[in-house]
């Protein structure tokens, strides 16, 4: 097991290496460096060339560009991601203010998706060709289907707008504390990011467990007098949610993805509204370290949901 | 449970019953076809894909106004038989609008699947083919792509290329190729062991030949439904963009230009005509493509008997 | 000889792909205490289904039409056809009264579970056993089929035993509340001839400590010769020939029987026997031939035989399904 981690975050680190060289080319695509930032247009207008190449000098700028690379590379791992483009703050700051928001709308709807998908899946593949299975099925291709921030929209006018049961957008409001508090402005925004999720990993988990269902253990489960609910649940079940695992972490891009439209529609105060923001701004540098810092999450998430399949899977724990 | 079974029973009653005399014969004909045709969800969806497929190119035919064409006396005039759809803050017909979008969101998304595809099953299938050092690096390389949140690169892209009809093609094929070139490969590391192909190395054919003009059409179905499934997803992904305001130029009629109008309060709580048929057109449209897609997919895997 | 279970005239259907297919039909015999019953045919047969049939665990398409299964206890006579297949009586006969091990154990074990674990499940159900005892308990199950190291093997997955140490597992699992019928689908079909071997010690030991039933599903005429008492012949699912081994190795009365023993090599006589395969092919299960099922590749067919044929006696406990049967027995 410990080999295992260590081999699978071992492969990380090229993996890792090699995005940020991409993003730090791209970096350098942008219009403009640190001079510019430093210098004021006007000055900048006026400076001489040889007074601009002592400057770009002293900042290290005329270097190769491998070692503007490392240099960049080693003041990120110290924190220090650059400054947005727009308003000059660092980019550390936003990320870490706008991160809170981002991880509980995205945990929400993860763990919602998750257990739905999974049981819904299991209950479909358990009453397979019922009534109640072709719904779950037409849903679940639904679900999948409808463009997320259309059925983002549709729930804001019948929830928000005809019922007024739930906030139309936003994370909280002035005086509420806790989390219950803010519970209502989760639900939506939440529901509909976990919906297209729900939908894959119910189809996929379907599937899964009717594959497991027609394995021979199953008989055998059967054959030693085990009742039912033990059979499908303990053996089946069990078996099904190795895979399901594995489907979870492959589509967790997706989530994060989908959370960029949702979070702007929702007016949730996360990264993903930032991103946005970032993008119609031509913020580019902001644009180029939130995308580093999702693809970073997106592996850290993948490596963690390897673990998960390890720990639920001993063929490939005690390989 | 005692229902269901009765149900049960009287089904095996009537095969049975069949059975006897002599009715039940094994099918004839392409088990494929035969499969398709009995998928009743697909043969809907294929029949709403061609329905609005058809409507969008004979946009011209189907409504007298121009998509662009602005009439502010006519401005956010709910349904009604001068304007089906009504029409939206410029006075705009919404389902002229909607019909001709729908060229292009369907352009975007059949163009960016077909380039993704493109770039991706020609490498695919020779490295599939070939293995060795070209295979291992573009495996990578493909990792990488797909580490990215799909519309995280797409906007990083957008942000770093420029918005156009054009630039969002091929941001599309760069980001799509990575599945597309992981699945041909995988098809082809299954054909390799055939016999047939390593015959035709001992006849001394060139690779090429071997990967493009042997392998190839062997591994086209689902390759082919492969194509089917991500046309739906980069239509998503295009109305996604064009939402934000980030996808097609805004100028364009597109279907998710069209609901971007949405993000606007009052038409989203008032103005229902104007994002509500759209939302369902898209919707309808990728279910249908989703439902041919997961037909053909059925139809073409022989694991899947019965 | 006590008979402890009673299979009369069973019929089974199957319905998949809306189609009725006849995979059972009439099959007759009795298994008695201590004694060994083959069921031997070619895959397809039905003898798989037969014997999935007497725990009622056939697939949900598929159904008893008639016939009677009847299990005989001290108690009285137990009739498993008229049974709810998931109903709580025939659950706690399931693994207590009547066991089974299957064919490939790599399959039939779960790959999540340890053996340990898989092994107490059995005892859950049917005893009353402390965890600590079912512990024990499991590691001498192990033990006493011969697995090294059962303290430590208790705690292993299936993918870390070997192959016949999986199969001695899975008849440990079996064995362990002390079943009266111990049902083998084919158990050694997936391993090699020496562990084979020792999988049937293994099998004669029990049956004869406690005194067990066995019925063997085999298409392998060796390891009828080598474990049975009696034998049912089955084909297209009809039992053509049933009686004791002796007689129907060396006096085969149907010609199916006689067939399928000239088609195999006895050890022993490897240059002088000459080998004949069986002519023609099984026919498909939907497109039956008319009357007997194996009159197509029969060397003895007539027009009688357009007929089903009847069920003839041999001898007292040897009974045939061929209208030629004595012109079968006078060739031989």
């Amino acid at each position: 097991m410990l080999t295992y981690t260590l081999r699978k975050l071992l492969m990380l680190i090229p993996m890792l290496l090699v995005i940020t060289f991409l993003i730090y080319v791209g970096l350098e695509l942008t219009p403009g460096d640190a001079v510019s930032f430093m210098v004021g247009p006007d000055a900048l207008a006026n400076m001489s060339p040889e007074r601009l190449n002592e400057l770009r000098d002293a900042l290290g700028l005329n270097d190769p560009f491998i070692v503007r690379y490392f240099r960049w590379l080693g003041r990120a791992l110290q924190g220090d991601f650059g400054y947005s483009l727009t308003s000059g703050v660092p980019i550390k700051t936003i990320v870490f203010s706008r991160l809170p928001a981002t991880l509980e709308l995205s945990i929400a709807a993860l763990i919602v998706s998750t257990i739905l998908g999974s049981i819904l899946g299991m209950i479909s593949a358990l009453r397979k060709g019922s009534v109640l299975d072709v719904s779950l099925t037409v849903a679940g291709m639904v679900g999948v289907s409808i463009p997320q921030f259309f059925f983002a929209l549709v729930s804001i006018l019948i929830f928000s707008f005809n019922l007024g049961w739930l906030p139309s957008g936003g994370r909280t409001l002035p005086g509420y504390t806790t989390f219950l508090d803010r519970l209502p402005h989760l639900v939506m925004p939440a529901l509909v990011l976990g919906a297209t999720m729900t939908a894959g990993v119910m189809r996929y988990s379907r599937a899964s467990m009717l594959d497991a269902l027609s394995k021979d253990y199953i008989k055998t489960a059967r054959s030693k007098g085990l009742p039912e609910w033990r059979v499908n649940l303990m053996h089946g079940f069990r078996v099904a949610l190795t895979p399901v695992v594995v489907l979870v972490g492959f589509r967790l891009p997706m989530l994060i993805g989908g959370s960029v439209v949702v979070e702007q529609i929702f007016q949730w105060p996360g990264i993903g509204k930032e991103f946005v923001a970032a993008v119609r701004g031509q913020n580019l540098p902001l644009v180029m370290m939130i995308a580093l810092f999702t693809v970073a999450a997106v592996l850290i998430a993948s490596f963690l949901v390897d673990l998960v399949t390890a720990l639920l899977d001993p063929r490939i724990r005690l390989e | 449970m005692s229902r269901t079974a009765s149900r049960l029973d009287r089904k095996m009653d009537l095969l049975k019953m069949q059975e006897k005399e002599g009715l039940l014969k094994s099918k004839e004909g392409s088990r494929a076809v035969g499969k398709f045709i009995q998928n009743k969800l697909a043969l809907i969806g294929l029949v709403v894909f061609a329905v609005i497929l058809l409507s969008s190119i004979f946009a011209p035919l189907l409504t007298k106004y121009d998509p662009a064409m602005i009439d502010l006396r006519a401005r956010l005039s709910p349904p009604s038989w001068e304007h089906l759809f009504g029409t939206d803050k410029l006075g705009r017909d919404v389902f002229a609008r909607v019909l001709y979008g729908g060229r292009i969101s369907i352009l975007v998304g059949f163009g960016g699947a077909l380039g993704a595809a493109l770039v991706g099953v020609s490498l695919g299938t020779y490295a599939g083919y070939k293995g060795g050092w070209l295979d291992k690096i573009l495996l990578r390389v493909s990792e990488i792509f797909m580490a990215f949140p799909q519309i995280i690169l797409v906007l990083l892209l957008v942000s770093l290329l420029g918005q156009s009809l054009w630039n969002l093609l091929v941001i599309f094929t760069i980001t799509g190729w990575g599945s597309v070139y992981r699945m041909a490969r995988s098809q082809m590391l299954s054909i390799r062991e055939e016999e047939y192909v390593q015959a035709l190395k001992a006849f001394g054919l060139s690779d090429a030949i071997i990967a493009y003009k042997h392998m190839l059409p062997n591994a086209l179905g689902p390759i082919m439904v492969n194509l089917t499934l991500s046309t739906a997803m980069f239509i998503l992904e295009e109305t996604a963009l064009s939402f934000l305001g980030l996808g097609v130029p805004l100028h364009i009629p597109t279907w998710g230009n069209i609901l971007n109008a949405a993000q606007d309060l009052t038409i989203l709580q008032e103005a229902w005509w104007i994002w509500v048929p759209v939302g369902l057109v898209i919707s309808a449209f990728v279910l249908s493509i989703n439902f041919v897609g997961d037909g053909l997919r059925d139809s073409a895997d022989p694991t899947q008997q019965g | 000889m006590d008979t402890i279970l009673t299979v009369d005239n069973l019929h089974i259907n199957f319905y998949t792909n809306n189609r009725c297919n006849e995979a059972v039909r009439g099959v007759s015999f009795q298994l008695k205490k201590g004694r060994t019953l083959c069921l031997v045919g070619e895959s397809g047969c039905g003898k798989s289904v037969t014997a999935s049939s007497i725990m009622r665990l056939l697939p949900p398409l598929s159904r008893i039409e008639e016939g009677e299964i009847i299990y005989h206890t001290d108690q009285g006579d137990l009739r498993l056809h008229e049974l709810d297949p998931n109903g709580p009586e025939i659950r706690s006969i399931r693994g207590a009264e009547i066991a089974m091990i299957f064919q490939d154990p790599m399959t039939a074990l779960n790959p999540v579970y340890t053996v340990g674990f898989q092994i107490r499940e059995a005892f859950m159900y049917h005893t009353k056993m402390a965890a600590a005892a079912m512990k024990e308990k499991a590691v001498e199950l192990l033990r006493s089929m011969r697995i090294p190291a059962p303290e430590q093997r208790v705690n292993e997955y299936i993918h870390q035993y070997s192959g016949g140490m999986r199969q001695r597992a899975m008849i440990a699992m079996a064995m362990a509340c002390n079943p009266q019928i111990l049902i083998a689908d084919e158990p050694t079909t997936a391993l090699d001839v020496t562990v084979q071997a020792q999988i049937f010690d293994l099998m004669n030991d029990l049956q004869r400590e406690h005194n067990a039933a066995i019925l063997l599903i085999t298409h392998d005429m060796g390891v009828v010769a080598e474990l049975a008492h009696d034998v049912v012949v089955m084909y297209m699912g009809d039992a053509v020939e049933n009686g004791p081994v002796e007689e129907i190795l060396t006096k085969p009365a149907h010609p199916y029987t006689s067939a399928l023993l000239r088609s195999i090599p006895v050890l022993g006589q490897s240059k002088s026997q000459k080998l004949e395969p069986i002519r023609g092919s099984t026919p498909d299960p939907y497109n039956r031939p008319k009357g007997c099922q194996f009159r197509p590749r029969c060397d003895f067919a007539t027009e009688k035989c357009l007929q089903d044929p009847e069920t003839f006696d041999v001898s007292a406990d040897h009974t045939v399904k061929c209208w030629h049967w004595e012109k079968v027995l006078a060739n031989a």
